[in-house]
């Protein structure tokens, strides 16, 4: 099967600081992958590689099989919401099937459905500016899961949400996910997080980063996001990252 | 309600004191008197002596202000996307910004005679590079973040400039067509005051070379008839099209 995006040998700098080190792993369809690594060891990078903002130095990223060029029609979950300020939630939300051509009725349908969904039923004609820091962020998960991509960049998505928001979203995008079969590219610094929500988690060392290690995450669906703990298997899945991890915290 | 009348406190108050201080601290033909011009006013009107001048001078201001208005903003728009044209072409724009463009006005009538299309040139040169400074400023000022974003949603240049762009410099757009307003109405004045047949500026200048204050305040407060209907219209637009930015400080607070 191709995946749906790999990273290949992938090497990069800005000016004389190295970033990325030969970076290799690929997304299949319909998986959930995790990169987690300490904080400013190059992740972003490797998002904005992906939709093809950001040209390697060496290597390669692709996509379905073919090389990166040009800037890519990908869903991408911010690390802010960056919601458009001047556009209500429900253009915010709608903007992709607007963009496309998709009829006024059609589209006021599927955002009122993709509102309800995460939970901001009643609030599509608010603006951002009116909307809870929680709310935006579902808002931009939204706006990327309306239009069902086969491919979705998610940059820390829950970063700045509280304890309470953030294990919801978590159960939200995992019956989601599993639902649409889109593959997920997360990238976190959350090792709870990434046990929790990937099938793959792909470990990153300090900068310049490496793949310290790909674990295979293969705990039943659905896990439970509220009690993390209690998932079967998911205390050695989190013991095995660490561990390979623990060396570029401390 | 209560804002309307505390708006025109001070205004009342201005004539009043106006009123009082004309023949009592200064002499009448210096600075007339608030009843004398609305008198010359209803005058000027009921001869139709004043039709024909505010009729060519509004003609002025509203192309002169629109042509300033759309070259503006599509040439502001245009280098503001276009980073490398900027950087060349930067250092000239800021030379002609310089220019006093009132230097320009006895060139203008030469270029585009006597009548209405000097004046239209020289208002419009005046706008246009206020409304075309806010609006460079503006795009250039455009977070890339969520251009990046909605690249990455697929969108064409067209979809950016519609869903991205315009919507976020229009509050500098917007600023630059607000000031514009009474650099529309200087431009039109100074051309008519140069040379023209027909106009408030010639009006003006008229009343005042045959030592008629009463003729030059009329004819200012007609001037500033159309510098506070613009203004009112440009509030409106900005009312309509701002409602998505956050309350600033200097706003009063929503009640």
């Amino acid at each position: 099967m191709t995946a749906r995006l790999a990273f290949e040998h992938v090497t990069h700098g800005f000016g004389a600081t190295p970033v990325l080190d030969d970076i290799g792993f690929a997304l299949e369809p319909g998986r959930f992958t995790a990169v987690i690594g300490p904080s400013g060891c190059g992740k972003s990078t490797l998002l904005q590689m992906a939709t093809g903002l950001l040209k390697p130095g060496r290597g390669q990223v692709l996509r379905d099989g073919a090389p990166v060029r040009g800037v890519q029609d990908i869903g991408l979950v911010p690390q802010q919401a960056l919601l458009f300020p001047w556009k209500t939630l429900a253009e915010n939300v709608g903007l992709k099937l607007a963009l496309q051509g998709v009829a006024r009725a059609e589209r006021d349908r599927r955002v009122a459905g993709m509102l309800a969904e995460v939970g901001l039923a009643g609030f599509g004609g608010h603006y951002p500016r009116q909307l809870s820091g929680g709310m935006q962020k579902r808002g931009a998960i939204a706006r990327t899961l309306i239009y069902r991509p086969d491919l979705i960049l998610m940059d820390e998505p829950f970063g700045a949400l509280d304890a309470q928001t953030r294990m919801v979203m978590q159960r939200d995008l995992q019956a989601l996910v599993s639902r649409t079969g889109t593959a997920v590219l997360l990238v976190t610094h959350d090792i709870t997080e990434a046990v929790l929500l990937a099938d793959e988690v792909v470990v990153l060392s300090r900068r310049p980063a490496r793949v310290l290690t790909r674990h295979q995450v293969d705990l039943p669906r659905p896990r439970d996001p509220f009690e993390p703990f209690r998932n079967p298997g998911f205390d050695a899945a989190y013991a095995a990252i660490w561990s390979a991890f623990r060396s570029e915290v401390a | 309600m209560t804002r309307l009348l505390l708006r025109l406190l001070p205004g009342v108050v201005l004539l009043a004191l106006w009123q009082y201080a004309s023949g009592r601290w200064v002499r009448p033909i210096y600075v007339s008197r608030p009843t004398d011009v609305a008198a010359r006013l209803y005058e000027m009107f009921a001869t139709h002596e004043i039709q024909p001048h505010l009729w060519v001078t509004f003609q002025e201001l509203v192309l002169g202000y629109a042509l300033g208005v759309g070259a503006g903003i599509l040439c502001g728009y245009a280098l503001g996307r276009a980073p490398r044209a900027a950087m060349i072409l930067e250092p000239y724009l800021m030379a002609f910004y310089g220019v006093p463009k009132i230097a320009l006005a006895p060139l203008f009538i030469i270029w585009f005679g006597i009548a209405i299309w000097s004046k239209v040139a020289l208002a419009g040169t005046m706008v246009f590079f206020l409304v075309f400074y806010s609006v460079y400023a503006g795009v250039r000022a455009v977070d890339r973040d969520m251009v990046d974003l909605a690249r990455v949603m697929g969108a064409t240049q067209g979809q950016l400039t519609r869903h991205v762009y315009l919507p976020a410099a229009s509050p500098a757009v917007l600023l630059g067509m607000r000031m514009a307003i009474p650099y529309s109405v200087i431009g039109v004045i100074a051309g008519e005051f140069t040379s023209s047949t027909r106009g408030l500026g010639l009006f003006i200048n008229n009343a005042s070379a045959t030592y008629d204050p009463a003729g030059v305040f009329a004819g200012i407060a007609l001037l500033l008839v159309f510098v506070l209907v613009a203004g009112a219209l440009a509030g409106l637009l900005e009312r309509r099209l701002l409602r998505w930015r956050p309350p600033l400080a200097g706003e009063p607070r929503e009640g």
